[in-house]
């Protein structure tokens, strides 16, 4: 009996179909999205203090019809790009580890890559703007603190995320990055531009770091990677 | 008068474990044997003489090392493997639209 191929016993749509399993079913094992959620979740938690590290003032220049000083928290400036730069290290090794006690490559490089030149990009974009106070002359005349631009940091970890999601093929995180992302967006205007609100940091950290901590929490729970992947 | 696409087929290729291989080193870009075996469910052996036929064609590259004191074995898609394998999937495809009418597609 013919199953309609010139090759009985290699059936084309079960063949197609097995590929598509194979496929899936690597990915499964390479993944561990949980464990970058976890570790970014706890940089963004631990900066929470650096928000009562002390300022310090920056540069000032004016306009004809304006005077704008900047003001910054040095440690702040230090913590982020330090701890993001490590954070990717650990999350690389930990994916390359188990990479070889299972037996399959990873798919981590991008990743770690582009959240470094992120995490750099951002730390070069804020010294700069330090130094260029009459970038803040829209927000009108005064002392303007960068320690809500530095929050943005939380902006580079997601970016990074999409490219996570995207080397691992995985939609769920997309979503999630993407979920993430507009939080930190709407975070970002809770907190008034001066930054001095009593609420505005930690709201800016917390939430966006909660999400990340439930999301980890979620994909742990997904893909329980206590159980060996067969 | 076109050819039928199963002439395009690559006999070393067009097989259920071959294409197996090919399928997990292209996705996870470098497997270890043991994850070969284990997820094909082939013996050492069987698999072994697979990976013979693979990489006498220049489909794939062995690589053999230690991991601690434990011997491994590495296997890659080399760039001929990629290219089969694509070719393969877009014959398969192509097959499949010739001998099923439009809209029975399987889920």
């Amino acid at each position: 009996m013919t199953s309609g191929t010139a090759f009985p016993g290699d059936d084309p749509r079960e063949l197609l179909s097995g590929t598509r399993e194979l496929t899936r079913q690597v990915r499964r094992t390479q993944r561990a999205t949980w464990f970058p959620l976890l570790v970014l979740a706890a940089v963004t938690f631990a900066a929470v203090p650096f928000r009562y590290s002390p300022h310090r003032l920056g540069t000032c220049a004016a306009t004809d019809t304006v005077r704008v000083c900047t003001a910054y928290p040095p440690a702040l400036l230090v913590y982020w790009p330090t701890a993001l730069v490590l954070a990717y290290v650990v999350i690389a090794a930990f994916y390359i580890r188990r990479s070889q006690a299972r037996g399959v490559g990873t798919r981590v490089r991008p990743y770690v890559v582009a959240g470094i030149i992120l995490a750099l990009a951002m730390t070069g974009s804020l010294v700069w703007t330090l130094y260029h106070p009459l970038a803040f002359t829209l927000a009108g005349p005064g002392l303007f603190s960068a320690g809500p631009a530095l929050h943005s940091y939380s902006f580079a970890i997601g970016l990074a995320l999409v490219v996570l999601a995207w080397a691992e093929r995985n939609g769920a995180l997309l979503a999630l990055a993407l979920g993430y992302l507009a939080v930190v967006l709407v975070t970002a205007t809770v907190g008034p531009v001066s930054g001095h609100g009593l609420l505005g940091w930690p709201v800016q950290l917390v939430i966006p770091g909660s999400v990340l901590l439930l999301g980890g929490i979620g994909f742990l729970l997904a893909q329980r990677p206590w159980r060996r992947a067969a | 008068m076109t050819s039928h696409p199963a002439n395009g087929l690559d006999d070393i290729v067009h097989q259920r474990v071959r294409l197996g291989i090919l399928t997990i080193a292209h996705e996870a870009r470098r497997v270890e044997f043991s994850y070969l075996r284990d997820t094909l469910g082939l013996t050492a052996g069987n698999l072994s003489q697979h990976l013979g036929v693979l990489e006498t064609a220049g489909l794939i590259a062995i690589e053999k090392g230690y991991a601690g004191k434990r011997a491994r074995t590495w296997v890659t898609l080399t760039k001929a493997g990629q290219a089969a394998l694509e070719d393969e999937i877009a014959q398969l495809k192509l097959l499949i639209s010739r001998i099923e009418p439009a809209g029975t597609s399987p889920s």
